[in-house]
């Protein structure tokens, strides 16, 4: 039975699957989660989240800190904040999304709008 | 009795409001989908931390932690925060009208027992309304606040407002008022406790199952980082259920609305085409008569 892996924040389900190992930045220190680990009760400070499948790095996350639960071969991470490295590029990209994403905001504002 | 000029005005009049609460109906229903969903994003995440709380609560010792009952502080003088969630805008039905009920029953309720009260609103209405009956206790009003979405952000401030005000005594409790949304036609005003903290009746299968976990670093430090965490993310669910409690009670009531336009409307264009044909008949009178009489 492989470690199943969830990170819920408020916004959504961030990740979900079975992984083989991920590493978590603990507030007393990294530390990493295998199969059949005890269970396990912490924090976590600003970090990354490391998720291995197939004894290879498959996916990087940035964390803003939270609660991590591991039971029964299911680890449940809690954050408020999260975002997917992949989707972190130069600080020019995300000007530009802000912006776009900013005007289809607008557009569906003003076609909602009926006070 | 009214001209047939007057009637038609008033049959059209009634026809184009008739128009407006249908459309406003469609924009509540699409809205009520949309706030339906981002409700249930927040669940997982939600009962998750409800869950870890309940089991670290169960285990810690209530005088040790901050965020726990307050053993001498302001004993005498007690004062309970209530947030207030309502919403921005009127035209939905009963919602702002329950909200306001419960709230006025739950301050009768807290002022018996000698409590003082402090209030945060969150949602115009429910603020223009109680203005007056509240004075000058309260503290915070926040407007415009789902637009486009409700931001986690806000919750994360309301909070930081009440832990400052709990640590430094400024307040000993703390309540949420929030519809809590079971269907597009039935909602109901809840108040939730935030703080203090309760320890809370858990059955014994759930203690046992959390009494192996090993906690780092203490179950004290552990329950002290995660209450403000708790308590963020209940206002953002109370929040997200408001919202779309506002947006079912609105579909409903524009629906109630645009039925009663429709009945209005047969009403007025039968007592139109009646008025219309008295009015024939009475010519025909007159017409008829006055030529007997040549």
């Amino acid at each position: 039975m492989a470690l199943k892996l969830e990170i819920l924040s408020p916004q959504e389900i961030a990740y979900q699957g079975d992984v083989d190992l991920c590493i978590l930045p603990g507030t007393e220190g990294d530390f990493g989660i295998l199969n059949n680990h005890m269970p396990f009760l912490t924090s976590l400070r600003i970090g990354i989240v490391y998720i291995y499948i197939n004894k290879k790095l498959s996916e990087t996350f940035l964390v803003t800190g939270g609660i991590v639960e591991v039971s029964d071969n299911k680890c449940t991470l809690l954050t408020e904040e999260i975002c997917k490295s992949s989707t972190i590029t130069s600080g020019q990209q995300i000007e530009e999304d802000s912006e776009e994403i900013k005007k289809i905001k607008l557009k569906a504002l003003e076609k909602f709008h009926y006070s | 009795m009214p001209s047939l000029k007057d009637l038609r005005n008033r049959i059209s009049s009634v026809k184009s409001t008739k128009k407006i609460t249908s459309a406003m109906k469609m924009v509540a229903a699409a809205k009520l989908k949309r706030a339906q969903e981002n409700a249930e994003r927040t669940r997982p995440y939600a009962e998750k931390m409800k869950e870890i709380v309940l089991s670290l609560t169960g285990k810690v010792n209530k005088s040790n932690f901050k965020f726990g009952q307050k053993p001498n502080a302001n004993n005498d003088k007690k004062i309970v925060l209530l947030v207030i969630c309502s919403s921005d805008r009127g035209l939905c039905g009963g919602f702002n009208g329950s909200i306001i009920k419960y709230t006025k029953k739950i301050v009768s309720e807290v002022s018996e027992k000698g409590k003082g009260l402090k209030y945060i609103f969150v949602g115009k209405k429910a603020y223009l309304s109680l203005k007056r009956f509240c004075g000058d206790s309260i503290l915070e009003q926040i407007q415009d606040f789902a637009n486009p979405t409700i931001k986690f952000e806000l919750a994360g401030d309301v909070r930081d407002k009440i832990l400052k005000l709990f640590m430094n005594n400024e307040i000993s409790e703390c309540h949420l008022i929030y519809t809590e949304f079971k269907s597009a036609i039935s909602q109901t005003v809840k108040s939730q406790k935030l703080l203090p903290v309760e320890e809370e009746e858990s059955d014994d299968q759930q203690n046992k199952s959390s009494s192996t976990y090993e906690y780092e670093p203490s179950e004290e430090e552990l329950l002290d980082q995660i209450i403000p965490k708790n308590i963020a993310i209940q206002i953002h669910s109370g929040l997200l259920e408001n919202l779309a409690s506002e947006q079912g009670s609105r579909m409903t009531a524009m629906d109630n609305a645009t039925r009663n336009a429709d009945d209005m409307i047969d009403n007025l264009t039968l007592f139109y085409n009646r008025s219309r044909q008295a009015l024939i008949t009475k010519e025909l009178i007159e017409i008829i008569s006055g030529a007997e009489a040549v």
